[in-house]
Formats: structure tokens, C-alpha cells, sequence
């Protein structure tokens, strides 16, 4: 079997465009510059608006936080991969859920059978809370949840586990994703229609501000809406509109916009195209930093920082060739540092075929480390800033995001344009013109439309355990049976009150932890008072 | 084409793609949404009756879930949907799924095209003839091999019509079964089927059994169809109700081919009610009204709407005007002129209805307004 490889090196005929499918110019000069105020716009590094970047030393004075996403089967199991990364050198956890708790189900629910602890951890109680993180000093590490929809649920857990271990909640560090608007425009995990949603959003910001002032409240996501194909310019657009939506809804709350606002966080995405992507980071510090001083009146400069941390993209990454991905990850991973992340995960590559193997997710971690101990990126400040391309993109991004944010509120404001469908449109229609320029040869993916190779070397793949259902399905039956149900039955009576009266349902949702209620039952609690959102729409 | 995913994965990216891409294709593609149950979806592979049905998974679930849909189509008694399987589905597990009577896995980086390429290699099985006489059930229910006959009957009504002996058959039987036809019209975006899925489970409740004719349009060009309705109205898969969506052709005022025949073999299988949505086109929609007892006109505030039905004589075919989505500004100017408009000298005083989420009771008049309850 012969390969035939063969690599396009004549000129493209048509414009070359971004991935976003955004026209480049052969070259910028200072001439397409002329709408950008040098110290007004750009600035300096820590200084506002921050276009430069959040910190005058950036990596000088410290790196950014390595953190790679890990979690299946059991809490047990779990738990044994976050010692491994902590032992190589990883320095912070992130935890992914299973489908099942993402959707706020039960293990032993009927719907949740083939999924329990497949993509994720599966949690049911307070109990697996208390395994997931067993022997990590929690007030050491910082700890990241990825869960939405029953997001204030697994932060009731978290804390009540934390505090039943002897830890101060005053000193823990972490972020939960805590974002549900993205699950409404790209993601699907979602339970309660968007305004109850958002009002446990909210509930979480009011309590943790109140009494876990270390942990990041929400993570604002660009990331699942840039996966859902949207261009960069929209995810960076309804990320801040979605940022904007929760700074509103929190002062209508009666916070303080400085109380709460250093607290908020960003995750984006990390995709192929790294001056576009770099023009992305740069033009959110900037949108945000604006947003928060001139709009919001914020005074503290903490406020107006806009801290994110970035993901490489899983959509860019193919099952031909797998071992080519390593090759994009670090690509992309450049762009995040080029771009001033403060924290950073690697996906794997064998990620679009399973998840990864502690292989796989070793050589992610070194890409990384790679990146900030020897390529030198990390030796100066916002090494791309004054760039004309750089600077041209940035400015075009920011005003961009800003036409977008008009077409927002003509629509509305953001619960409107999510019930007429505006967001999904958006995405959905960016995404096939995606698709449709690589059906067309326009775009080119290397391994599946170029460079295509016969004969393939299968990488060795990470097995789901088979009896991690089952054994999460025994301990779910054995927390049943030891806890009173009485106590579960008065706390969930607590858990529907709270949310009748409009309360703020965190303290109840602590009590029902304690009490060993699981997520699917203070979700049904919840859902009889907010309703459930169906299925939407294309 | 029916394109579903199961299970809790609600990544639609690639599902999405596939259904426009099939659809500028040609082909009919009805979209049935994200989380449905197996047996959701092979009711649905049986009203609509699919020659395809694509599942997507990026879970990995795939080996508890696409088995479970085998055997929940096998279960209806389906013998030609073909099932499709796309999404992250490992070298193995695509070996397993074959033998299990999958016949096409497709993982990422497939081009639309190559999908396309693989359905005109396998046109789907020939149509055999249908005897009505047979599986109907004289009693209560649409039993579920029924939903393949009766799914099976309107592709045929769709295809070329009934044969002139059928037709008389069903005239015959037709005497003294009361199916109550209606109608429900407005532009595009207005919120038809959002309406009929918050109806469907306060009908079920009534213990009526409900067909949904939910038309969409078709290309003019291509052929093509993408038809999204189902995702709105699926009330999980209660054997009371019975959807099928129609590719609605343009220039044919907004209602499907030989309607008239598929309301009289719907009236055969002894449906209470059937819910006709017209594809939102305007001027010529008052065609639906030689078919049906009443229409629902729906309006929604601030859309300038009510102007356009005007003049195009539309208030006045229709039986009951609902101003949709009233929880949007706007809704009672609009109602106001409405009233004003209705209530001129001479005209037959429609009754206006505000729906939405926050007057439920408006959906509740409705449905007394549809099953004549007083």
C-alpha cells in the first residue's frame, strides 16, 4: 500500500481568512491603525484598560496555573488520578462530572443507565464529595468544578464536605464553572427554565461573596459556545454579554458592584488560529475592563481585570492521525500564553476517541511545560502587543463584540434573544458555513482532507470500567440506606421553601447536604417551584 | 431522515450540521432533538416514517443506547427504517454495531458529501402496498404497529394519493366518526408549535387522542426540507398522540399536498382532534379553511403583523385570534387594536385570547374553544 502525501504549497486563489472566516490582509501597517489610541487603547501591561494584560510582571512574576481536566467512574478512582497529577507537577485540579450529574440525574436513575461515571465522576451525595478530594489539602490546592445547571447543589456539597473534613470555607480557592447561560445558547445542560437559572447563579455569587470570598463565583464561558461552531468574534461577544446579564442581575440583588465583581472569572477558547485567537484575549481584557469602569462604575481595579483561563479546542481535534493533535494542542496552547492566560488545560490527544489515557494526559501536562520553561514566551510581557496585524484584529474584535451587544439589546436584552432562538441561529449558522468551506476545500485539516495517510497506527486507548456503574449504583444504595430519611424530607421541605419565597436557597441547600439528599432529589425539590426547561429548538 | 440523539449528550454541533446539509442535499430531514428516549424515537421513526434514522452520541454511550433503539424500533414492528450511527464511536464498537443492524457509522471529520454518497448507494427499501383493513385497531388507541401503518399511509398520500376504491372505503367508514380538524396559522416565528406543544398534554389530560400535522417548508431549489417542529411537540412518546411532519412545497398556501385525504384516514384511525400548523406564508393561507372546522390566527406583539393579516383578509377567516408570546411589550396595544378591529359594525366578533408563559389560562380557552367544553 503506497501513501501518497502530498502538501499544498501554491498560492490559495481565493482571500485567506481566519478560521473564524474573517478576510487577512497580506499586510497591516500603521495605516490600518488609525482608529486605535496607542496609551488609551493598548496601554500598558497591569495597567488599565488591560489590553496588555492583567499583571505588569505577567509570567515573570508568576506562571500561569497549569490545571488539566480530569475525572471518571467513581470518586474513588477519581481521586487517584488528581495524587498522579499533582505528583507530576500539575498545580491545580479541575473536575469533570459525569453526564448524569451535569444534568442533575442520579446514578440509579432510568436515564442515566450507559452514562453513570463514563465522561466524568459521577456524584450523588455529600459522601462522594468527601472521597473525590480525600487526602488533598483543599486549603493548598485550588479546585475547579465544571458543573452548571446544579451548580449551587455541588457547591453546597463541596463546602459542607470541606467543613466536615476541618477546613476554614473562608480559605478555600477555586472556581465553579456556574454558567448557565452558555448551556441555553451552545451546551444543552440545562434543567430550569433561564430565569430561575439565573437566579441560582446569583445565589451562589450572594452567599459565596458573603462567606467563600476566595472562590471565583461563576466562570464565564466562551469555550462550549466557540465549540458549538460559533466564530470568535461571537464567542467573545455573548460570553460578555453573558457577563454583563450576571452583573446586572447581582446588583439588582443589592451587591455592591466591588463586592463581587474581582470574583468573576472567564474561560475561553484556545482554537487554531493563533493571531485571531491572541486578538480575542486581548480585545476581552479590553471590552471587560471598559464594561465594568464606564458602565457598571466599578472603582476597584480588581473589578475591572478580566481573569480567564483557557482550554485548547476539542472541536479541532480529529480521530485520523491522532498523534497530530499533540501538534495542534500546542499550537494552541502558544496562543493562550501569547494571549495571557492565567490558568491552562492541554486536551489530550486520543480526545476525540476516548478519554484519555494517563499517557496521553502526561504528555499534555509537558506540552505545557514545555511552553513555559523553554520556549522563552513567558521572559517578556505581551510579546505581540504593538503588532500592526495584532493590533488591527484586536481593535477589530472589540468593535465587533460591541455591534453584537446593540444587536442583543434591540433583541431585547439576554432572556429575550435566548427565547426567539437569536444565540443558537447565530452559532448554528456559523458552524455550517465552517463545515461547508472544509466540504468545499476552502479550509484544510491536516490528516483528513490533506495529507491523508492509509495506514494508521491505533494509540492505545483508556477502558471505561465496566463496574464503575455498579459500584457507584451500591454506594448510592448504601447512603440511602443509612441516612434518616426524615431529616432528607424536612431538608428538601426547606430546599421548595426557600425557592417559593424567592430566598436565597443556598442555606438550604448546605442543610440538605449534610443530610445526605442527593442531586436528583434537590432537583426535583427545586424543579417543583421553578419548572423544567424542555428540549429547544434548532 | 430522522436525526435524533439519545441519551443525556447534548452537544448538537455535528447533528446540526448533517440536518442542513442533507436538507441543501435534498432530502427530507426531520430534526426529533436532543435527550429522547429509545422509544421516543421509534415512535417517531413510525409516525414520520423515516427510511433513515441518524443517531448521534458523543458520550460514549453508544453501546447501551443505539441497542436499546434496535430493539424499541423492532418492537413497533418497523421493518425498513435503517439505522445510522455518527458521532465518536471507536474501530471495535463500529464492528459491533454492524452486527447488531446498524448499517452506517460515520465518526468526526465526515464530510456531508460522503454521507450523501452513502444514501444514493442505498436507496432506501421500495414501498409495498398497504391494506387499511388490516392492524386498524376499532378500538381507543393508535396501538404502536398501527403508528407504522398509519405513518406507512400518509407517505403514500404524499407520494401519489390513494387509490379511488380506498378513498370510497374510508368516505364509507367516515359516517359517524367525529374528528374535529383545526388549523393553526401565523408568520413564521410566531410561535405555532411552541402553542400546540404547551396544548398536547392538557388534551392527553382531557383523554383526547391528537394527530399533529406540523407542515414546514421545502426548497424550491433543492427539494430539501428540514422539518424542526417535532423538537417542541414531542410529549414523550403517549400513545394518544400521533405527529407527522409534511414538507410543504411553495405556492401551495401553506398546506401539505392531498390534505383532504390524510384528514380522512387520520378520521379512520379514530382520532379525536387533529392539529394542522401551516407553514407561515401569508396571503394565501385562507386555503386551510375549506379543510378544517376552526382556525387559531396567532399574532405576536410588536411585529407589525396584525397590519399585514388585515390586509390580507386573514382576520377574517380566522375563529379565534391568539396573541402568542404575550409576555412580550407590546401585548396589550395589540390587543387593543385587535378588539377595536373585531368588534367593527358588521364583522363576526372573533374572540381574542392572550397565551403565553404567564397566562396559562389563555391555553385553557383554547382547548375549551377546540373540544366545545363550555
Amino acid at each position: 500500500m503506497a501513501t501518497t502525501l502530498h502538501s499544498q504549497t501554491s498560492a490559495p486563489r481565493q482571500q485567506p481568512t481566519t478560521v473564524s472566516g474573517v478576510a487577512v490582509k497580506q499586510v497591516y501597517s500603521d495605516a490600518d491603525l488609525s482608529q486605535v489610541d496607542v496609551h488609551q487603547d493598548i496601554g500598558n501591561p497591569g495597567r488599565y484598560p488591560y489590553t496588555r494584560g492583567i499583571h505588569e510582571t505577567m509570567y515573570r512574576g508568576r506562571l500561569w496555573t497549569m490545571r488539566q481536566f480530569a475525572g471518571f467512574g467513581t470518586a474513588s478512582e477519581t481521586n487517584e488520578r488528581f495524587r498522579v497529577l499533582l505528583r507530576k507537577g500539575q498545580t491545580g485540579l479541575s473536575t469533570a462530572f459525569d453526564l448524569p450529574t451535569l444534568m442533575a440525574l442520579d446514578s440509579d436513575d432510568p436515564k442515566s443507565g450507559g452514562e453513570v461515571g463514563r465522561l466524568g465522576v459521577a456524584i450523588d451525595t455529600m459522601d462522594d464529595m468527601l472521597v473525590l478530594y480525600d487526602g488533598i489539602d483543599l486549603e493548598k490546592i485550588s479546585v475547579s468544578m465544571t458543573i452548571n445547571a446544579p451548580a449551587a447543589i455541588l457547591m453546597a456539597f463541596y463546602l459542607a464536605a470541606a467543613q466536615e473534613r476541618g477546613f476554614d470555607v473562608r480559605e478555600l480557592r477555586g472556581t465553579i464553572q456556574n454558567d448557565i447561560l452558555k448551556e441555553f445558547h451552545a451546551q444543552n445542560e440545562f434543567v430550569f427554565p433561564p430565569e430561575p437559572s439565573v437566579g441560582l447563579v446569583v445565589d451562589l455569587i450572594e452567599y459565596c461573596t458573603d462567606c467563600v470570598p476566595r472562590w471565583n463565583t461563576v466562570s464565564i464561558s466562551g469555550y462550549h459556545i466557540r465549540e458549538a461552531g460559533s466564530t470568535a468574534s461571537q464567542e467573545l461577544a455573548f460570553t460578555l454579554a453573558d457577563g454583563r446579564h450576571y452583573v446586572e442581575q447581582t446588583l439588582r440583588r443589592g451587591l455592591a458592584i466591588d463586592r463581587f465583581a474581582p470574583r468573576l472569572s472567564f474561560f475561553f477558547n484556545a482554537h487554531n488560529d493563533l493571531l485571531e485567537e491572541v486578538s480575542k484575549y486581548r480585545a476581552a481584557r479590553r471590552l471587560w475592563a471598559t464594561l465594568m469602569r464606564e458602565s457598571f462604575h466599578a472603582q476597584d481595579p480588581a473589578s475591572w481585570k478580566l481573569r480567564f483561563h483557557a482550554q485548547t479546542a476539542g472541536c479541532s481535534l480529529y480521530d485520523k492521525q491522532p498523534q497530530v493533535n499533540l501538534i495542534r494542542v500546542a499550537y494552541q496552547a502558544m496562543a493562550a500564553v501569547l494571549g495571557g492566560c492565567q490558568s491552562l488545560h492541554t486536551n489530550c490527544m486520543d480526545e476525540t476517541l476516548a478519554l484519555p489515557t494517563e499517557h496521553a494526559a502526561t504528555l499534555a501536562l509537558r506540552t505545557q511545560q514545555v511552553l513555559a520553561l523553554e520556549t522563552g514566551v513567558t521572559n517578556t510581557v505581551d510579546p505581540l502587543g504593538g503588532s500592526y496585524a495584532i493590533e488591527s484584529m484586536t481593535d477589530a474584535m472589540v468593535r465587533e463584540a460591541r455591534s453584537y451587544f446593540e444587536k442583543i439589546d434591540q433583541a431585547g436584552g439576554m432572556l429575550a434573544a435566548i427565547q426567539t432562538g437569536f444565540f443558537r441561529r447565530e452559532i448554528a449558522d456559523a458552524a455550517y458555513q465552517y463545515q461547508t468551506a472544509i466540504d468545499r476545500g476552502e479550509k484544510k485539516i491536516v490528516g483528513v482532507t490533506d495529507c491523508v495517510e492509509p495506514d494508521e497506527q491505533p494509540l492505545e486507548l483508556h477502558e471505561v470500567d465496566p463496574m464503575a456503574e455498579s459500584r457507584q449504583l451500591e454506594r448510592l444504595r448504601r447512603v440511602k440506606q443509612q441516612r434518616s430519611r426524615d431529616e432528607v424530607q424536612r431538608s428538601l421541605q426547606a430546599v421548595r421553601d426557600a425557592a417559593r419565597c424567592g430566598e436565597n436557597v443556598f442555606p438550604a441547600l448546605i442543610q440538605a447536604a449534610r443530610t445526605r439528599a442527593t442531586v436528583g432529589e434537590i432537583t426535583a425539590a427545586m424543579a417543583e417551584i421553578f419548572g423544567r426547561q424542555g428540549a429547544r429548538q434548532m | 431522515m430522522l436525526l435524533a440523539k439519545v441519551g443525556l449528550d447534548g452537544h448538537d454541533r455535528g447533528i446540526k450540521i448533517v440536518a442542513r446539509g442533507l436538507r441543501d442535499a435534498g432530502y427530507h430531514v426531520i430534526y426529533g432533538g436532543i435527550w429522547q428516549s429509545p422509544d421516543a424515537v421509534a415512535a417517531a421513526a413510525a409516525e414520520e416514517d423515516a427510511d433513515w434514522l441518524g443517531l448521534s452520541l458523543l458520550s460514549g454511550a453508544h453501546m447501551t443506547l443505539v441497542p436499546r433503539v434496535i430493539d424499541a424500533l423492532r418492537a413497533t414492528g418497523n421493518q425498513h427504517t435503517e439505522c445510522l450511527v455518527g458521532g465518536i464511536i471507536p474501530k471495535e464498537d463500529t464492528e459491533r454495531l454492524r452486527q447488531l443492524g446498524v448499517c452506517g457509522v460515520f465518526g468526526p471529520g465526515t464530510s456531508i458529501a460522503e454521507i450523501v454518497d452513502f444514501l444514493r448507494q442505498r436507496s432506501p427499501q421500495q414501498t409495498e402496498t398497504v391494506d387499511l383493513t388490516s392492524g386498524v385497531d376499532s378500538g381507543d388507541r393508535v396501538a404502536l404497529p398501527d403508528r407504522v401503518l398509519l405513518g406507512r399511509l400518509l407517505s403514500l398520500i404524499e407520494q401519489g394519493g390513494l387509490s379511488a376504491t380506498m378513498l370510497n372505503d374510508l368516505h364509507r367508514q367516515r359516517a359517524g366518526k367525529t374528528t374535529r380538524v383545526m388549523a393553526f396559522t401565523g408568520s413564521a416565528g410566531v410561535g405555532k408549535s411552541s402553542l400546540i406543544a404547551n396544548l398536547l398534554p392538557r388534551l392527553v389530560q382531557r383523554d383526547q387522542r391528537v394527530a399533529v400535522l406540523a407542515c414546514d417548508p421545502q426548497s424550491p431549489i433543492t427539494g430539501g426540507a428540514l422539518l424542526g417542529d417535532r423538537v417542541r411537540m414531542s410529549a414523550g412518546s403517549d400513545e394518544r398522540v400521533f405527529i407527522r411532519s409534511l414538507a410543504v412545497p411553495s405556492g401551495q398556501q401553506g398546506i401539505a399536498h392531498r390534505l383532504d385525504q390524510m384528514l380522512l384516514v387520520l378520521a379512520h384511525f379514530g382520532f379525536d382532534l387533529v392539529l394542522v400548523e401551516s407553514v407561515g406564508v401569508g396571503q394565501g393561507d385562507v386555503a386551510i379553511r375549506q379543510h378544517v372546522d376552526r382556525v387559531y390566527l396567532l399574532l405576536q406583539p410588536e411585529s407589525g403583523d396584525a397590519i399585514q393579516w388585515e390586509k390580507a383578509g386573514l382576520l377574517e377567516i380566522a375563529d379565534m385570534i391568539v396573541i402568542n408570546k404575550c409576555d412580550l411589550p407590546g401585548a396589550d396595544r395589540l390587543e387593543t387594536e385587535l378588539r377595536e378591529q373585531v368588534n367593527l359594525p358588521g364583522s363576526r366578533g372573533v374572540p381574542v385570547v392572550r397565551a403565553g408563559q404567564s397566562e396559562p389560562s389563555g391555553w385553557d380557552e383554547i382547548i375549551r374553544d377546540m373540544t366545545g367544553e363550555q
